[in-house]
């Protein structure tokens, strides 16, 4: 528990600009040693003198600066280092500055924790190296016990809990560590220290859950959206014969009369089993294109139609088994007797009874004018589409969720944007 | 050749059909089916079936010039090579009288009995290639004509047929249907005058479908049955000369390659309507009996095959020598040779009494056991054979020697005339819809909770407990199996015995539903298949005892090796069916299959992979 309540302290401190100190001023050591949430708990003697409090630290800060001027906010290394653009070679860079300035790495816990809360603006917080080069700011071998008496008690508990703290964050982006961490840690902390205790849970448990989904979604997702439409209908779809087929390509074009014309894409996706359940629809009952209907792959969601029938009344179903059926053995015995409780594994469900679905498809466009081009195609290889009414069945689109996506910069873009539609 | 047809023909009128004696037995042919009760009907089976000597003689005097011809004039390995048998070769084998061993000799054909065309068919599996051509014109080709055709149809078109101056091919299997009917496009539209049929569609995998000019051909027609339309199989007979009738290029196959596959069109080929084989919209029960009937006779060309594959192995056995012994002397071929000699015996057995059980007065329906008898001897011919090259090493191997094109040969066994796997179906589930209608009586009674039903089936569970001893009338007093065979007799009686209590489990857990559980099936086929091959086994062995035949001590031997061992096949795979699916490993099976159905591809990690 105790832990746990420390590590929120630490967070909660290093959420606040830190600050770095060129020249450790030693005056309010007792006073920063006493507030230290850290050392309340476990007076060790402490080494390090990048030590701050948030109550002081506007003082602190005046006083620097007023002082030697050497006093960098944290932050203004990380911007200083970036010069324009957020990536990883400018947040790289800003290690390496933080790590040149000082052999001792005074202020690295500050820093370290400025650090992992600046990752997700550079867009490095699944990179493995990157933490490995945070890690790497920790001063080797110092907090390394070297006694029984050390190794009992909680050695260096702060830095401990930052180290913890930099393996929880890659546990949260779902990152494994490798070697290198592995031999980062041991030469920080030393064996069997609580960031290697951590290292070795996530070992346990990461190997076991990186395959634990059977249907894994493709990191990185394709960008382009008839890639991205033939995945999720595959995925929808779960038939291996199922075929997708590119009904139409986007297209922008500006006609000359200076008209610009767009086309948005229609990707469908048919199995085999669905053509011939298509190819045994009653013409005169109309089949229906339904949607959108939304589909979550990680952070993207797209959205898919379907052309589904009506559920066929029971004495429509499925032919019977006739007796002339099978040349060789017969397909059904002629007993009066039923199989016995003890082998009827089925479990006893109340189950919905749906119609068929005929076919899917993600298009660029939610309008029924692009859908009428989709079904336009299905009836090259599904020829009874002729015959048969087509109802078109629209919702009016993802609009609120478009809107409550738009107000989250950051966030992966919705791809398809959608009208509203209306029903025929 | 001449000569030797001459000397057929002689023969042939020396022993008139009438003279052809025929013993007087059980009205029906329900041996295999009554296994399935637990009852061992004895007098089917015991004593073996004869031929008369008279009879004996005459088919000596057709086996010798085959025999000679056989190994004087047909050139396997030239047939292999070329894919085609040569046609003085086929002139050959129509003179012998060979495409006409099962006509009636009103119409010229030999009019053999099934025995004899069994004891023929040994030797004509010598070469793989003239088998199945011999197979797919009489077994099934013309098939159809003898067993439902009327007898105008017969005078047409059977003395053709006979002399080899027609060949005929069955036509049935569709790109889009194997054994479903449902699924037959090739249809028959009756003309406006009625008196013919348009005939379109195409068939694959025709067995002599290039050299053949009479075709039975199955296809779809409308027929209105009470103002209903339906459509129906029908069974034709169409000959080349009708027109609009095409055949393919010969597939390239990996056995038997000079028998002539490919695939055969028609269109709008006119069949007049007395050209219809039984009735329009009865072709089903046509193709069904035509495929039932033709199976038995593969059970002796495999043991002929495997005969003659001992003699040619055991020359190279005796021969060669590896560290100054010879490769006889070795404990582990030796082993090779009682497997060889053992499924040669059996399948012997088991043909040849399907084979007289057939020959019976009356209309005897043995589908069962032919079915059994193809399982176990196409089964038994591929092991052998690939035992044989194993003998034989590296040699085996090899294209200058004859044993690889055995093997590729014999590989189609196990998948024409029926799959095995339909086979086991067909003999599991006939067996339990015999055994199901006599029971049902008694398993609803004891599912309505009758007191006294139950308490019968009680005190049978508790005797077979306490160790019952089972006696069917084998051995013993009024027994017909011979002393000798006292321990084999005894291991099959008891098997029957537990055979019928487990195909009454069966049927009370599954009841009809049991059509669904394929893997049950199989056991229960596999249990009948070995019941049935015992039997055969200590029937003849019974017999040649009895008589003294020569060497009958070792047919003792190899039926008590082979009872043995399937005794206890069978105690396992009954075991097995008395547990529940989540015991016997079906559900795992299962699972496994959905697995890796569901991703197509075997789905196991490599095993060199990491996860870190």
């Amino acid at each position: 528990m105790n832990c746990v309540r420390k590590l929120l302290l630490a967070r909660e401190l290093s959420a606040r600009p830190g600050v770095l100190r060129q020249l450790a001023p030693g005056l309010d050591l007792l006073r920063l040693q006493g507030s230290s949430c850290a050392q309340r708990f476990w007076p060790v003697p402490v080494r390090s003198h990048s030590k701050f409090t948030p109550a002081v630290k506007g003082d602190q800060e005046k006083d620097g600066e007023s002082r030697d001027g050497s006093l960098v906010p944290l932050e203004e290394l990380f911007d200083r280092a970036c010069k324009g653009e957020r990536n990883k070679a400018a947040f790289t860079r800003a290690v390496e500055l933080f790590c040149q300035r000082d052999v001792r790495r005074r202020g690295h816990i500050e820093f370290i924790y400025a650090a992992l809360q600046k990752m997700p603006q550079f867009g490095v917080e699944r990179e493995l190296d990157v933490y490995n080069k945070i890690l790497d700011v920790f001063p080797k071998e110092v907090f390394v016990p070297r006694n029984f008496i050390q190794r009992m008690f909680n050695h260096y508990p702060r830095q401990q809990e930052c180290g913890i703290h930099v393996l929880e964050q890659m546990e949260n982006y779902g990152i494994m560590p490798d070697n290198q961490t592995k031999f980062l840690l041991l030469q920080i902390f030393g064996a069997k220290s609580h960031p290697v205790r951590k290292y070795q849970r996530l070992m346990y448990w990461f190997p076991k859950f990186k395959h634990v989904n059977p249907y894994p979604v493709p990191v990185p997702l394709p960008q382009e959206p008839i890639d991205l439409a033939r995945i999720s209908l595959q995925r929808i779809a779960a038939d291996l014969s199922a075929k997708v087929t590119v009904y139409q390509m986007p297209l922008t074009d500006i006609l000359d009369s200076g008209k610009e014309i767009t086309q948005p894409h229609i990707v469908g996706i048919q199995s085999p089993d669905q053509q011939e359940l298509l190819a045994h629809h009653n013409p005169d009952r109309p089949v229906f294109v339904e949607g959108p209907f939304p589909l979550w792959l990680k952070k993207t969601c797209v959205y898919y139609y379907v052309l589904r029938g009506e559920l066929l009344p029971p004495g429509e179903k499925g032919e019977m088994l006739d007796s002339e059926r099978n040349f060789y053995y017969p397909m059904h015995l002629d007993l009066d007797l039923d199989r016995g409780p003890w082998d009827d594994e089925e479990f006893d469900v109340d189950e919905a009874e749906e119609g068929p679905i005929f076919a899917m498809c993600m298009a660029g466009a939610g309008d029924q004018a692009t859908l009428a081009k989709w079904i336009l195609g299905l009836q090259q290889n599904n020829p009874i589409l002729s015959q048969t009414p087509v109802v078109f069945h629209l919702a009016p689109g993802p609009r609120e969720l478009l809107a409550a996506s738009d107000s989250e910069p950051g966030e992966e873009e919705i791809p398809q944007s959608r009208r509203a539609q209306q029903e025929c | 050749m001449s000569g030797l047809s001459l000397l057929l023909r002689a023969a042939r009128a020396a022993f008139p059909a009438g003279a052809r004696q025929l013993r007087t037995g059980g009205p029906r042919c329900a041996y295999a089916k009554e296994l399935f009760l637990g009852k061992l009907w004895k007098e089917e089976v015991f004593p073996y079936p004869e031929i008369s000597n008279e009879e004996l003689e005459e088919i000596n005097q057709f086996v010798g010039p085959v025999e000679k011809f056989f190994n004087e004039e047909v050139d396997s390995k030239k047939i292999d090579q070329d894919a085609k048998i040569p046609p003085e070769t086929l002139k050959g084998l129509k003179s012998l009288g060979l495409f006409g061993m099962q006509i009636p000799e009103e119409y010229g054909g030999l009019g053999l009995s099934n025995t004899m065309y069994a004891r023929l068919g040994e030797i004509i599996s010598l070469d793989g290639s003239i088998a199945v051509t011999l197979a797919a014109h009489q077994a099934i080709g013309l098939k159809g004509i003898l067993i439902a055709g009327t007898d105008e149809q017969k005078e047409k078109y059977l003395p053709k047929l006979a002399s080899g101056e027609h060949v005929a091919a069955f036509c049935l299997t569709e790109p889009g249907s194997g054994s479903d009917a449902a699924s037959i496009q090739t249809r028959a539209t009756m003309s406006e005058d009625g008196k013919s049929f348009l005939l379109n569609g195409s068939k694959i995998w025709i067995s002599n479908g290039g050299l053949a000019d009479i075709f039975t051909v199955f296809a779809r027609t409308e027929v209105v049955k009470d103002g209903v339309k339906t459509d129906k199989i029908t069974a034709f007979i169409v000959e080349r000369a009708f027109g609009g009738v095409t055949s393919g290029k010969p597939e390239d196959k990996l056995g038997i390659r000079g028998s002539n596959t490919c695939e055969v069109h028609f269109e709008n080929t006119k069949v007049p309507v007395e050209n219809v084989i039984g009735e329009v919209g009865g072709g089903f029960k046509v193709a069904m009996n035509i495929l039932n009937s033709g199976r038995f006779s593969m059970g002796s060309a495999s043991a002929g095959m495997i005969k003659k594959l001992i003699e040619m192995t055991a020359e190279y056995a005796c021969t060669r020598k590896q560290f100054n012994k010879k490769l006889s002397d070795f404990g582990l071929i030796q082993e090779k040779f009682a497997l060889m000699a053992q499924k040669a015996y059996v399948m012997e057995s088991m043909a040849y009494l399907t084979a007289g059980m057939m020959d019976r007065p009356g209309v005897p329906d043995c589908s069962v056991e032919a079915a059994m008898v193809k399982v176990f001897s196409s089964e038994g011919a591929w092991i052998c054979v690939s035992e044989a090259l194993q003998i034989l090493g590296g040699l085996g191997y090899m294209k200058d020697y004859p044993y690889e094109r055995y093997l590729r040969d014999s590989r189609i066994l196990l998948i024409f005339e029926g799959t095995n796997e339909i086979l086991r179906m067909y003999i599991a589930l006939t067996g339990m819809q015999y055994a199901g209608k006599i029971l049902t009586g008694k398993i609803k009674e004891m599912k309505k909770g009758n007191i006294s039903v139950a308490m019968e089936i009680f005190m049978n569970k508790f005797h077979d407990r306490m160790g019952r001893k089972v006696d069917l009338g084998l051995i013993g007093k009024g027994g017909v199996a011979h002393p000798s065979l006292d321990e084999s007799s005894k291991k099959l009686e008891e098997n029957v015995y537990y055979f019928g209590t487990t195909v009454e489990g069966l049927l009370r857990r599954f009841g009809k539903t049991i059509v669904d559980e394929q893997l049950v099936l199989k056991r229960v086929a596999d249990v009948s298949i070995n019941l049935y091959a015992m039997t055969a086994a200590i029937s003849r062995a019974s017999r040649s005892m009895s008589i003294g035949l020569r060497n009958h001590d070792h047919e003792v031997l190899l039926t008590n090796i082979f009872c043995t061992e399937a005794y206890f096949k069978n105690n396992y795979a009954m075991a097995e069916l008395e547990k529940y699916a989540a015991e016997n490993l079906d559900d795992s099976i299962k699972k496994v299959a959905q697995q890796v159905l569901e991703k197509r591809a075997y789905i196991c990690s490599h095993p060199l992979d990491r996860t870190f």
